[in-house]
């Protein structure tokens, strides 16, 4: 399946999604697909991905910060044992007051690392995670602080906690 | 409860060692000798990049880029570049695509020397490593004579590379190349293709099979050893790359099966030489004379981009496997919105974890050094029995020194010492 093909059978499937298709000039032209699609399609959108294509390889989540909402970018590879690929990448976006979007670890299960990891940074939450643990904070990181969010002001000082330094923290005014 | 439960002990494995590049921390579950579970815990080594290149320019984020990794620290400068270029819509002139062709497979032979080299000390083939990072000294030598240093060579800028190739060095490369073909290649192919001890040992350990591969996502000589042809190179049409001929290279063509263990890693990588070696050939003869760079001011470059809108996404493949990097712009602004990059490791990382169920705890090393995160030089290893609390502390000598007995009792007749040292980290007299 060429780019022409897929942008016809996934615009067929979901018209409501805006599709756009980029060329860059190298030395041989090379098509990507940019998809956005609403929260509430996300997911029948991925299962139909892997319908087209059940060999499709799921590479990263961009997960981002735009203001007043939240913005997560899924890079896919598609048809690769066919030559060229096609590579597509479909975007989604949350409101910040409820940061919550579908998981697709049943569909991709090679996703579920970079879902816990926009979970701990971002606060973009997955519902039905299978781990929601965190990977790359330590345990004992505070709770509701999310270190890529542009209005996150940092852990504040009665957040810090003796983390295993070998000298105690002084409190303030104390010898 | 059962009976069973108290013979499971849990062994965490890391996460500091200084010959790692990116520290990790495995956490092994095992049932006697086998293995019934392995967790993975990141970010030991959290540098915030992301973080920090919100408040970096376009060129500035280069140099940061490229310090995401030293052994592959040309592959993140290209990858990102290519993401710029993209967004902006800068073409690169021909002859600096060349260039970048050049240097990124001089670096995909250092890179899978000193893998293999790594590889081979974990079994306690010690001479492996010694010969094959020799090998890799020339690489090194080349790659500073272009660029100016052993590492992080900063050749590469958004919309070509900075230095020419010149006369000089096309003469070093060709040299080397002959010596490689008719000296160092011999000698790995009988180290890796056709001795019987290390078939013995690579064979069979950490089998990642073709399925798991894909469901997983696992990238680069990991994926082509379990059979997956994928390649970006290829399947991107990246760069000059398909008229050179590119293909993706799997076991089947050097020894007809595909079995995707730690031994079809390794035949890969040594076919990934041969491969390297060709196009860096065929690109020096097919290179033409013109510009190297698109935009020769860095002042005029970030001015245009300056002006910039849109996102773009670069994808290499590194010598691990596939790189992506995302740039999105800020109108009006020289600092991009976003720069969001995965490097290939990550996935193959929970690749290797899933394909460690049902080894053996010796295979470890061996396994884990097979996708070139070089962990197999674990620092310390404490074995807790999770029910009586009982503690021993097993350091990397004595991980190694259990992974080489069992290539002693695989061949008694392998004459070398079970004294084993740390690969770059000599400590208390033992070099």
């Amino acid at each position: 399946m060429n780019v022409d093909e897929f942008v016809k059978a996934f615009g067929e499937r979901f018209p409501e999604a805006e599709i756009r298709v980029s060329e860059n000039k190298m030395p041989h032209p090379k098509r990507r697909v940019w998809v956005e699609i609403d929260r509430e399609k996300f997911h029948d959108a991925m299962k139909f991905i892997k319908e087209l294509d059940p060999k499709a390889q799921f590479s990263i989540i961009i997960g981002m910060d735009a203001g007043d909402r939240l913005l997560a970018k899924y890079h896919m590879e598609m048809f690769w044992e066919e030559g060229e690929s096609l590579s597509l990448v479909i975007g989604t976006s949350v409101p910040k007051d409820d940061p919550k979007l579908p998981t697709v670890t049943d569909v991709f299960p090679s996703a579920l690392p970079y879902e816990r990891e926009n979970q701990e940074f971002l606060g973009l939450f997955f519902e039905g995670i299978p781990d929601p643990r965190r990977l790359f904070l330590p345990d004992d990181f505070p709770e509701g602080i999310y270190p890529l969010r542009l209005d996150e002001t940092g852990i504040k000082p009665e957040m810090v906690k003796n983390a295993g330094h070998p000298y105690k923290i002084k409190k303030e005014g104390s010898k | 409860m059962n009976g069973k439960l108290e013979y499971w002990v849990k062994i965490p494995i890391g996460p500091i060692h200084p010959a790692l590049e990116e520290p990790e921390k495995f956490i092994i579950t095992l049932d006697g000798e086998r293995i019934i579970n392995v967790d993975v815990k990141l970010g030991y080594n959290l540098r915030g990049l992301e973080w920090i290149a919100m408040r970096r320019n376009y060129i500035q984020i280069l140099y940061l880029a490229e310090r995401i990794c030293g052994i592959c620290s040309f592959s993140h400068n290209h990858t990102y570049s290519r993401a710029v270029e993209e967004m902006a819509g800068i073409e690169v002139p021909e002859r600096a695509e060349y260039i970048r062709v050049i240097i990124g497979e001089l670096e995909r032979i250092h890179s899978h020397l000193l893998n293999l080299g790594v590889v081979g000390h974990t079994i306690g083939y010690d001479t492996t490593l010694h010969l094959s990072w020799l090998a890799r000294e020339r690489v090194m030598d080349i790659l500073e004579a272009i660029g100016g240093n052993r590492v992080n060579y900063s050749i590469n800028t958004i919309g070509g590379v900075r230095r020419d190739l010149e006369e000089k060095h096309i003469r070093a490369i060709l040299d080397m190349i002959e010596n490689y073909r008719n000296e160092v290649m011999p000698k790995i192919e009988e180290i890796f293709l056709y001795d019987p001890t290390v078939e013995a040992r690579l064979r069979d350990a950490g089998v990642i099979p073709k399925r798991i591969a894909i469901e997983y996502s696992a990238q680069g000589p990991t994926a082509r050893g379990s059979g997956v042809k994928k390649d970006v190179r290829y399947n991107e049409k990246l760069s000059v790359y398909p008229d050179l001929g590119v293909k993706p290279i799997t076991p089947k063509e050097f020894t007809g099966v595909v079995k995707g263990d730690v031994f079809d890693r390794m035949v890969v990588r040594v076919g990934e030489l041969w491969q390297s070696m060709e196009l860096i050939e065929r690109a020096i003869d097919q290179m033409p004379e013109g510009k190297i760079k698109a935009v020769p001011k860095d002042n005029t470059l970030l001015f245009q981009l300056k002006k910039a809108e849109g996102e773009g996404i670069g994808r290499y493949e590194a010598p691990r496997g596939e790189l992506i990097h995302y740039v999105m712009a800020q109108k009006g602004k020289d600092v991009p919105a976003k720069w969001k990059m995965r490097e290939p490791t990550f996935p193959n990382l929970f690749a290797i974890a899933r394909a460690l169920v049902g080894e053996q705890v010796a295979d470890v090393p061996v396994a884990i050094a097979s996708i070139d995160p070089c962990l197999s030089c674990t620092d310390r290893v404490a074995v807790v029995d999770a029910n009586t609390g009982r503690k021993k502390v097993l350091t990397e000598r004595d991980l190694l020194r259990l992974s080489i007995e069992k290539t002693r009792e695989l061949n008694p007749n392998v004459r070398a010492k079970p004294e084993v040292v740390g690969v770059g980290c000599p400590r208390g007299g033992v070099l």
